[in-house]
Order: structure tokens, then C-alpha cells, then sequence
């Protein structure tokens, strides 16, 4: 190739690298030919746009919710009165593995991921993530992951280990003969790269696409949220991969890492898994607090009370949340100096969460509330929150935990924190961005009754497992006897989760119902204070037509003298729009600390390489279940779909 | 904001820090180091709780093969950043023989591995001592073998001609990553190596 023909390249990919800004006003319709994705069934596969795959992973997640809630249904029919037999022991254990692996992997996770991934570029005013190409991957591997988990529970070889599969119980086939166990190292092991690249994802978009202006001081607090989850995923995640690929090791080609006999060691399960599985639960409820705050803020209609210490909080929960492993097994046997160093880590975490509470109800008191559906959800966080706070703190005493352990206050603690701290700030935000995702208001009325009947039957279903934990009914059992006495609290639990359920199937009903008929809801329906606000609702692919340039954290209250309300490059009479080229995707390079702009950055547009990179990736993890040469065989594919991928290479050398 | 009307356009084409695939990269690199202190601390845990390590019947490792493998591992590593330094001041000779020397040696590296590997009379189902170390080193040893695959497309694009002293980020990034394969590489040689004869 003569220089001059690379030269022409290149700026065939690219446009010239220098020249100087386009005059004009801003061509949306360029814009929309530029970020269209393909049509028809073709577009389905390669689209890459933050927009269609957040919304991809936040719809998937939610179906795993359902799924999840069924069996857990099915779960609490069965425990409904003594000595029933609605499922059989075996199926009962495949049923709550599967909802424990279901909830934690496959709804919370990937529902939180895919809100960061559709909101992050909204708030921090980009076009699209930084690599869109690596989203896309990451959906079809969670896809690819949940379809395997589920196959494998319908044909009957669900997990059948519960959902942290403590070694050697995992791990020797002879103790787990089945496909099941095999089925919960493939799902999650694909699960957790699905998320370790959604991690990467979203903090090299939060580092390096901010809106020209944005500082890290400017940031929203869910973006800071987001931020620090996915951190907490590249940290935590590997630790879980290690713990699942080496039970697979000793499952699949007779490693022996768990076995003592042979010199292995199952407490080193515990640590590795637990290393992660903590910091999960704070994985979990991070993005969610984030959610929190931002529906707070607009709907308290001031600005949060001490922005940098929350934003703070949020990275020293990340923080030690790690310190707090060893809680998860106090029963096992450790040396007294480290009990108590990890009774108190786990005692320290609540610093900030307590701190975050304080903020939030400072905010409140001090605001002027507009008291709709999402707010009651936060309410009702609020509420189950500090009670799941409370339960944890006895817990973390160390012989409290002795004395219930593997009980059911365990089973109500865990489903306070999580409901509590997930299930009901995720309404609380799918009440709020449902107006933006889709164009529609959700229906209030019945949002209310919704938060209501959730609000009762929670109660109603965990609040008894507290008192049937202390009275010895133990978690996991399939069944009891008559003479327990524990017959009428498994009722009642029983009748609130299907009131709980009930609550659910009235959101899918709003749902569909609004996305139908419901109120228009307009550019901002909330008079909120974020950027997302400031577009178009749904979205259009490119986001935005006038790329913003961001003065302060709320850039809708405070926004100078702008007519569109944000202030774009165009307002100030600066040359920075022109800067982004509309012909090719780009969006800015801005510096990480100060969203000094430094570059133009050119995004991937639509590629069927993702998906066919992840059917190689799938067919390695679950070929491997059945015979170990579908691993290389794997690897060499993805190599080819990788060439595929960055084709043609003069265009990688360039980008 | 420092951007004033006139200005030229930000550069579309940037390196370092700057280039959100360098982040990819490291974001990549970080997890991984996550992984590989996670195999290292499963080492010594398995170690604390054997009475002996290497247990009873599993000779302890030579020293002689692996120290010169590290050796070479760690000038492949100084042969890639000479290349890419040479790149930088646009000296194409110099890039193509860092790369193919870098390549080189890699292959060099996994023969010696193969020959290493095949003299013991243990794998991994004999011990969880095998089974660390074995894992330990398949681990790494695919990455070695992932770097030079890699290495043999950047080759390839060397050859035609495609980098500039200004652009060249797939070669910049390739070199982090094979930099990394290589000092990981250390912590794991003194564990598997040195630590259990202290
Ligand atoms: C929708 C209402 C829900 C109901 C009625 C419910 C019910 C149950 C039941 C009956 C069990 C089995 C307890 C046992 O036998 O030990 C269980 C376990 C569990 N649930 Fe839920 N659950 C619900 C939602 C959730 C959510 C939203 C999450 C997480 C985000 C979750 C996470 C778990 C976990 C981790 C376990 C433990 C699984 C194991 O023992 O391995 N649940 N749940």
C-alpha cells in the first residue's frame, strides 16, 4: 500500500484527522442515517446501540425475575402446611437453587447493569458507551447463560448444590452426580464474563465520555453509583470465576481442590466464593441506592444534601465491602482474633450506609415531596431497608449467628436486604425512567395499589420467617412435621408472597397497559434536574443532536441562559459541536478528572461479530459439560471471530 | 474549556491514556491480575493446610528449565518494548525484528515448557498439589500462547506497513498486554518455584 493510499484510507474511516470545525446548524436527519441499525431481522443481530442493548438486559432481567418468582411460588405453596407433597425433595432443591442463582445472577445483576448501560451515556451527555460492541457481547453471553441454567432446570438437571454451591458438595460428582452442578459452573462462569465486560464497559465510558465539562464534581450521584459497582465487579467477579472454574476443574478433569483426601481443602471454596459473594450483595445494592438518589433528588425537588460526602460513601462502601467475607461462614470454626476482626468490618459497613440514609432523609425533610409511585417505593425501601439493617447487625454478632444459622432468619434477613434494598428501589426507578425509555407515563393508579400490595405482602411473607428462624425451622427443607407447630407462620408467609406476587403481575399489567395507552409523558415529565431529561423520549439512537456541555451537577435547574434548557456548545458560541463529526459516530474524549475535552472518539457501529463471539464462547463453556475438547475447539473460534471482528485491520490501526 | 472558535478538530486518533481501547485494555489486565492473585493465594492456602508441600512422592520442581524460561520470557517482553519504542521514532526496521524476535522467543518459551511439564511423573489428579501447579501453568501458558497468536497478527500488519510513529495503538496495546503475560509471570515462577524451598 502506497502512502498515499493509507492516507485515503484513513480518511475514508475517519475524515481527516485535522480540518477545521463544520459550519452550520446540527443535521438530525444525517445523525439518524449515521446511528440507524440495520433493518429487519440482521438489525436484531448486530445492533450495538447503548440504548437497544440496556433496555435488552433491563426486559431479560425481568423475565428472570418472573421466572425466579414462580419457583419461588411453587417453593411456598409447598411449604404452605406440614407434610405436603406438591414437589419432591430432589425438585425442591433444584427449586431454590435456582431461584437463589436466578435472583443474584440473572435478575439483579444484569437488571442494574442494563440500567447503567442505558442511563450512563444519557447522564454523563454521550452518544453511546465507549465500546458498544463489548455491551452487545456482553448481552448475547448473559442470554446464552440463561438459556443454558434454564434448559438444564426443565429437563430436571437444575443445580441442585443452593445457589453458592459450597464445596465438596459441588464438587464431587460423586455427592452431585448429576448434569446440574456442571449446568451452574457453565451458567455462571458465562454470566460472570457477561458482567466483567459490562464492568469494563461502563467505567471506561464514565472515564472517558463525559460531556465536555463534566468533572468527576459534576457527576450524578447514580453515575458515581454505577461507577462503583462496576469497580466492585472487576474486583469481585474474577474471585467467583476462580471458585466456579475450579469446581468445574474438579467435576470435569479430576483436579482435586476440594477434596481432602487428596490434599485439597473445602474451606478454600468458602473464602474464594464469599471473597465475592459479599461485595455481591453490595453489587446488588449500589446502582440500587443510586436509583434511589436519583429519583429522590427530583422528586424532594432540591438538590441532595452533602452531594461529595454521598458520593463518597458510595466508594467507601465499595471498599469494605470487601472486608466483610468471613461473615458468611462464622460457623465454621475460625480463630477468635479473626472473628472478631471480621464482626467488625461487618459492623463498619453500615457507616455508610447510615450516612447515605441520613443524606437522603435530609433531603426530604428539606424538600418539598411529590409524593407519586416512585417516591412511595422509596419509602418503602426505606422502611424494609433498616429492618434488613437490623437483622444484619444482630447477625453480624457473632453468637447470634451461631444460634440461628441456616435457619430461616437467615431466609428473612436475606430477602429484607435484597427486596428491600433492591427489588423496591428498581420500581422506584422503573416508575421513574419508564417516561423516558419509552415515551409513556405508567399508570399511578395503579402503581399505587401495586407499591401497596407489594408493601403488605412482603411483610406478611418474610416478617414470620424471622419468629419461624428462632422457634429452629431451618432453610432448605423440603417439608415438616405437624408437631413443629410451624404450620400456621408457613401459612401466612405462604398466603403474603402470592399477595407479593399479585403485586408483581400488576406492574406487568401497567406495563403493557401503559406502553399502549398510557398518558404521553413529553421531554420531562418530572421537571428533573439530569441530563437524560433533555432529550427526546424514547431516545434517539444518537442521543444527542446538540452535544451538551456541562456547567454544573444539575445541569435542567440550573441552566443558565440557554432556551433549550441545557447549555450546548452552540450557546456559547463555541466551535465545540462542530468538533463532533455527524457522518461517523464520534463522541468526546474528554480528560477523566475535568472532562477537559481531548478527543474525538470513534464509536463501533453495528457488527455481527459480538453475537457470533459469544456463540464461541458459548459453544467452549457448555460444550464443555459434555466432552473438554469443545474448549480449544471454542478458542479457535473465538480467535476467528476476533480477526472478524476488528475487520479490516487498516481501520484498527486507526481507532 | 480551552476550546475557542478556530480551532482545529480534537484529534480523532489518539494513544495512551487517551484512547479509551488502552482503558480496555487495562480494565482487561486489571481482572486478570485479580485472577491470577486469586490462584496465588489458592497456592498458599492449599500449602497451609498440607502438612507437606510438595506432598510426599512428588519431587520437588528443577530449577533449571524454569529459571531460564523466565529468563526468556522476561526478554521477549524487552524485545516488544523495543520495538514499540522504535515505532515511536518511526523506525520500521527495528519494529518488525522486535516483534518477530519477541514472537521468537515466546515459542521458545512454550517448548520449554512442554519439555518441562512432560518430565514430571505427576498431573493434576495425582495431588491438590498437581492440581494447583498445573493449573497455575496451563493458565498462564494459554496466555503465553494467546500473546504470540496475537503477536503473529501484529506481525502481519508490521510487515504491511501499517504503523506510524503516530498510529500504531493495536501495537501499543498488544505490548501492555504481552508486557503483562511477562511480569506475571514473576510473582508465579517464586511461587511455584522458590517459595516452597524457603
Ligand atoms: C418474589 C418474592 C420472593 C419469594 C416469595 C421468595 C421465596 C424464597 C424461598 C421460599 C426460598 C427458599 C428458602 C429455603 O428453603 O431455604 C428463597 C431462597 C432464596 N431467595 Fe428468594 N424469594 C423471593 C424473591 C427473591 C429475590 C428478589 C431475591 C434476590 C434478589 C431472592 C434471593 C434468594 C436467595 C439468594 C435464596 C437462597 C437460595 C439458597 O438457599 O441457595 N429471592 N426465596
Amino acid at each position: 500500500m502506497t502512502q498515499h493510499d493509507e492516507a485515503q484510507q484513513v480518511h475514508h474511516h475517519y475524515g481527516p484527522q485535522h480540518s477545521t470545525p463544520r459550519e452550520g446548524p446540527p443535521d438530525p436527519e444525517l445523525l439518524e442515517r449515521t446511528w440507524r441499525p440495520l433493518p429487519g431481522i440482521v438489525g436484531f443481530f448486530t445492533v450495538v446501540n447503548y440504548s437497544t442493548v440496556g433496555m435488552r438486559f433491563i426486559v431479560t432481567g425481568f423475565i428472570f425475575l418472573l421466572l425466579g418468582g414462580v419457583q419461588a411460588l411453587i417453593m411456598r405453596t409447598q411449604l404452605a402446611q406440614p407434610n405436603l407433597d406438591v414437589v419432591s425433595a430432589e425438585l425442591f432443591q433444584q427449586l431454590f437453587s435456582t431461584h437463589g442463582v436466578t435472583m443474584m445472577f440473572f435478575f439483579a445483576v444484569p437488571m442494574f447493569e442494563g440500567l447503567a448501560m442505558y442511563l450512563v451515556p444519557l447522564m454523563i451527555g454521550a452518544r453511546d458507551m465507549a465500546m458498544p460492541r463489548l455491551g452487545a457481547l456482553g448481552y448475547w453471553l448473559y442470554l446464552i447463560a440463561g438459556i443454558t441454567l434454564f434448559v438444564g432446570f426443565i429437563l430436571g438437571v437444575g443445580p441442585d448444590a443452593g445457589w453458592f454451591a459450597h464445596a465438596p458438595l459441588s464438587s464431587e460428582t460423586t455427592f452431585t452426580p448429576k448434569l446440574g452442578m456442571d449446568i451452574w459452573v457453565t451458567a455462571i462462569g458465562l454470566l460472570e464474563i457477561s458482567a466483567l465486560l459490562a464492568a469494563v464497559e461502563i467505567i471506561v465510558t464514565i472515564f472517558k465520555c463525559k460531556a465536555p465539562g463534566m468533572s468527576m464534581a459534576r457527576m450524578p450521584i447514580f453515575v458515581w453509583a454505577a461507577l462503583v459497582m462496576s469497580f466492585m465487579m472487576l474486583f469481585a467477579m474474577p474471585a467467583v470465576l476462580l471458585a466456579t472454574v475450579a469446581v468445574g476443574l474438579d467435576r470435569m478433569v479430576g483436579t482435586h481442590f476440594f477434596n481432602a483426601a487428596m490434599g485439597g481443602d473445602p474451606t478454600l471454596y468458602q473464602h474464594v466464593f464469599w471473597f465475592f459473594g459479599h461485595p455481591e450483595v453490595y453489587i446488588i445494592f449500589t446502582p440500587a441506592l443510586g436509583v434511589v438518589s436519583a429519583a429522590l433528588v427530583t422528586f424532594a425537588r432540591r438538590p441532595m444534601v452533602a452531594y461529595s460526602i454521598v458520593a463518597l460513601s458510595f466508594v467507601a462502601m465499595g471498599i469494605l465491602s470487601f472486608g466483610v467475607w468471613v461473615h458468611h461462614f462464622f460457623a465454621i470454626g475460625i480463630p477468635p482474633i479473626g472473628l472478631s476482626f471480621f464482626a467488625a468490618a461487618s459492623m463498619m459497613v453500615s457507616i455508610p450506609s447510615g450516612i447515605q440514609l441520613a443524606a437522603f432523609i435530609g433531603t426530604v425533610w428539606t424538600g418539598r415531596v411529590v409524593l407519586n409511585t416512585s417516591f412511595l417505593f422509596l419509602i418503602g425501601f426505606v422502611v424494609i431497608f433498616v429492618m434488613g439493617g437490623v437483622t444484619g447487625v444482630m447477625l453480624a454478632a457473632v453468637p447470634f449467628n451461631w444460634q440461628v444459622h441456616d435457619s430461616y432468619f437467615v431466609v428473612a434477613h436475606l430477602h429484607y436486604v435484597l427486596i428491600g434494598g433492591a427489588l423496591f428501589p428498581l420500581f422506584a426507578g422503573l416508575f421513574y425512567w419508564f417516561p423516558k425509555f419509552t415515551g409513556k407515563l405508567l399508570n399511578e393508579r395503579l402503581g399505587r395499589w401495586q407499591f401497596g400490595i407489594m408493601f403488605v405482602g412482603f411483610n406478611v411473607t418474610f416478617f414470620v420467617q424471622h419468629i419461624l428462624g428462632l422457634q429452629g425451622m431451618a432453610r432448605r427443607i423440603h417439608t415438616y412435621d405437624a408437631d413443629l407447630g410451624w404450620g400456621t407462620f408457613n401459612l401466612i408467609s405462604t398466603i403474603g408472597s402470592y399477595v407479593l406476587a399479585f403485586g408483581i403481575l400488576l406492574f406487568v399489567v401497567n406495563f403493557v397497559w401503559s406502553l399502549r395507552s398510557g398518558r404521553d409523558a413529553g421531554i420531562d415529565p418530572w421537571k428533573a434536574p439530569t441530563l437524560e431529561w433533555s432529550v427526546p423520549s424514547p431516545p434517539p439512537q444518537y442521543t444527542f443532536v446538540e452535544p451538551p456541555v456541562i456547567r454544573s451537577l444539575y445541569p435542567l435547574w440550573d441552566p443558565g441562559e440557554s432556551p433549550s434548557g441545557v447549555e450546548t456548545a452552540a450557546d456559547r458560541g463555541v466551535a465545540l459541536r462542530p468538533q463532533i463529526r455527524e457522518d461517523y459516530r464520534e463522541t468526546f474524549g474528554t480528560s477523566i478528572m475535568d472532562g477537559e475535552p481531548e478527543s474525538r472518539i470513534n464509536l463501533r457501529d453495528n457488527s455481527i461479530w459480538p453475537v457470533l463471539a459469544s456463540l464461541a464462547i458459548g459453544i467452549a463453556f457448555v460444550g464443555a459439560m459434555f466432552s473438554l475438547w469443545f474448549f480449544p475447539i471454542g478458542a479457535v473460534l473465538f480467535f476467528l471471530t476476533m480477526l472478524g471482528w476488528h475487520w479490516p485491520f487498516s481501520k484498527e490501526v486507526a481507532s | 474549556m480551552s476550546v475557542r472558535v478556530g480551532t482545529p478538530m480534537l484529534p480523532v486518533y489518539t494513544l495512551g491514556p487517551k484512547s479509551v481501547v488502552w482503558w480496555g485494555m487495562i480494565g482487561l489486565i486489571a481482572i486478570e491480575i485479580v485472577v491470577f492473585s486469586g490462584l496465588i493465594a489458592m497456592y498458599f492456602w492449599l500449602r497451609l493446610v498440607n502438612p507437606s508441600w510438595p506432598p510426599e512422592g512428588i519431587d520437588t520442581k528443577g530449577l533449571l528449565i524454569p529459571t531460564i524460561n523466565t529468563l526468556v520470557l522476561i526478554a521477549s517482553a524487552v524485545a516488544m518494548v523495543v520495538a514499540k519504542r522504535a515505532i515511536v521514532r518511526g523506525n520500521q526496521r527495528v519494529l518488525k525484528l522486535g516483534q518477530m524476535v519477541a514472537i521468537a522467543l515466546g515459542m521458545v518459551f512454550l517448548v520449554l515448557k512442554y519439555i518441562e511439564y512432560s518430565g514430571y511423573g505427576y498431573d493434576w489428579t495425582t495431588h491438590a498439589y498437581g492440581s494447583i501447579t498445573w493449573t497455575i501453568t496451563g493458565f498462564h501458558t494459554a496466555h503465553v500462547i494467546s500473546v504470540v497468536t496475537k503477536g503473529l497478527v501484529v506481525l502481519t500488519m508490521a510487515l504491511r506497513g501499517m504503523f506510524r510513529p503516530d498510529r500504531h495503538l493495536a501495537f501499543e496495546v498488544s505490548t501492555l498486554y504481552w508486557v503483562f503475560v511477562v511480569v506475571i509471570w514473576i510473582p508465579l515462577y517464586f511461587t511455584m518455584y522458590i517459595s516452597p524451598r524457603l
